[in-house]
């Protein structure tokens, strides 16, 4: 429960950004609504599977899948459609998966899969990049129709 | 809007290890993020639509981390501590593995399977100036069974437990003590939560520790053993060895202390026997003279008995006491 009473706090700050947003310029075409879900894998029979549920407790090393429904509400189509996405204090990106998204190990200022990354390894060198490095993730999608939707999700690991 | 702020000052500070440090800090720890931390998660979304250009941002999704209860004891005596007539310290740490602050039920259990022999628990304390040696009187006592203050997260406390040997044990015997840590909030098996009651105003849970935990020192009993062995020589005054009056018997007294243990406060009497009469400035420790008077040597000797104070012997040695009389 406490969980929604963050995010009602949270979803009235949004509300006001926008409303101020709104007076310098026209409503927003496109809505973004991010969620969380706690994925555990349930062994039963024998047989494990993963269930997601709402994120009542929530502990270190428990799985995360955050995700980011995008919709265009407006009229016109909207080109260079970026989704931009910090990877939050306390988590870190799961391992994976990890290796198709568009990431950032440092801070947002390059981006690339993350093979193609590497971070310094404080002894004059650099060593490459590893999913617990992700600071930031991307989704880059060239045009968004009239009512197109989707949702772009990550898996994190709480730290 | 924060967030977006911190990360972009981030590249800043150079070195990608420097600011991985500095980004994080919730899992300097090794237990995890601390528990009560708020994970919040934002997307920001750029895009064109016509001639002008947009951004938008999501709601921000929070997560409240729970605590973590777990625990892990161990116990820091090496070798088994050889105890005799007095009480041994034993050394246990008992380290917080969770990701909140805890306090820790402390129960000490001298009944360990296999025993030779159950210890008596004398006290318990908990290494409150943090100089691993048990001060008395400076370390905070705890009674079996209670709890100790709350130890950081990733914090660790040492205890001591102090025990005596019981009267039924024999040298060479070994006794194990256990230490056992249990998580103030709640035990359980993995994954039992305990509503609202975990540190930073989530809930608890318990992890793989089962948030309980023991470990064991042991001691071995050091005890002596003391066997006393009297003979006599005698001499008569004509050369012979025949107990006429007049005749000298010296008699020799062996203690000998075995164990690994020390015999303490060991000391050889004897009376002179009727018809005989000590004779003065005879009294000798291994061969090497005391005087009679009761002064600054071990000996004392009177008409009526010798009394010779050996002190501390440890196991393994022997000591003769030897004094002569004459026969009335």
């Amino acid at each position: 429960m406490k969980a929604f009473r963050i995010l009602g706090l949270a979803g009235a700050l949004f509300a006001a950004v926008t409303a101020t947003g709104a007076m310098a310029q026209t409503a927003q075409p496109v809505e973004l609504k991010g969620d969380v879900k706690i994925d555990r894998l349930v062994t039963e029979n024998g047989a494990a599977r993963h269930v997601l549920s709402e994120p009542e407790v929530v502990v270190p090393g428990d799985r995360l899948i955050f995700s980011t429904a995008y919709r265009n509400a407006g009229a016109a189509a909207v080109r260079n459609f970026v989704v931009t996405n910090p990877v939050p204090e306390g988590v870190m990106l799961a391992p994976e998966g990890a290796g198709t998204l568009e990431v950032s190990v440092d801070g947002g200022k390059n981006w690339g899969k993350l093979a193609v990354l590497a971070l310094a390894n404080g002894q004059g060198g650099t060593r490459p990049a590893q999913s617990s490095d992700v600071t930031h993730l991307r989704w880059m999608l060239s045009t968004l129709a009239p009512g197109a939707q989707g949702t772009l999700t990550y898996n994190a690991i709480v730290r | 809007m924060n967030r977006n702020f911190a990360h972009r000052l981030r590249p800043a500070l150079g070195l990608a290890t420097a600011f991985t440090i500095a980004a994080f800090p919730g899992c300097a720890s090794a237990a995890g993020v601390t528990a009560g931390t708020v994970i919040q998660n934002i997307a920001t979304a750029t895009f064109t639509s016509g001639a002008s250009s947009g951004t938008v941002q999501s709601n921000t999704v929070s997560v409240k981390v729970d605590e973590l209860l777990d625990v892990a004891v161990a116990g820091l005596t090496v070798a088994p501590v050889p105890t005799g007539s007095t009480s041994a310290v034993l050394s246990y740490s008992v380290t917080n593995t969770g990701n909140g602050s805890e306090a820790f039920r402390i129960l000490v259990d001298p009944a360990v399977a296999g025993n030779q022999f159950d210890a008596t628990i004398q006290t318990i304390a908990i290494d409150t100036n943090g100089n691993s040696t048990y001060d008395p009187g400076v370390d905070q006592i705890l009674a079996n069974g209670t709890a100790t203050p709350a130890i950081a997260a990733d914090g660790s406390l040492r205890l001591f437990a102090i025990v005596n040997l019981p009267a039924s044990a024999t040298d060479g015997q070994n006794s194990q003590i256990r230490l056992t840590a249990e998580a103030v909030t709640g035990i359980g098996t993995p994954g039992t939560s305990f509503a609202g009651q975990g540190a930073g105003g989530g809930d608890a849970v318990v992890g793989a520790s089962g948030a309980s935990a023991s470990g064991l020192d042991a001691i071995v009993a050091s005890l002596a053993g003391v066997a006393l062995t009297k003979s006599a020589v005698l001499v008569d005054q004509f050369g012979g060895a025949q107990p006429v009056p007049g005749a000298v018997i010296t008699y020799s007294l062996v203690a000998t202390v075995s164990g690994t243990g020390q015999a303490e406060s060991l000391h050889v009497t004897d009376a002179i026997p009727a018809g005989t009469t000590y004779q003065a400035g005879t009294l000798k420790l291994q061969g090497a003279a005391l005087t009679d008077a009761s002064d600054g040597d071990q000996g004392v000797a009177s008409a009526s008995g010798i009394d010779v104070n050996l002190g501390t012997v440890t196991g393994g040695n022997t000591r003769t006491v030897s004094f002569d009389v004459k026969i009335n």
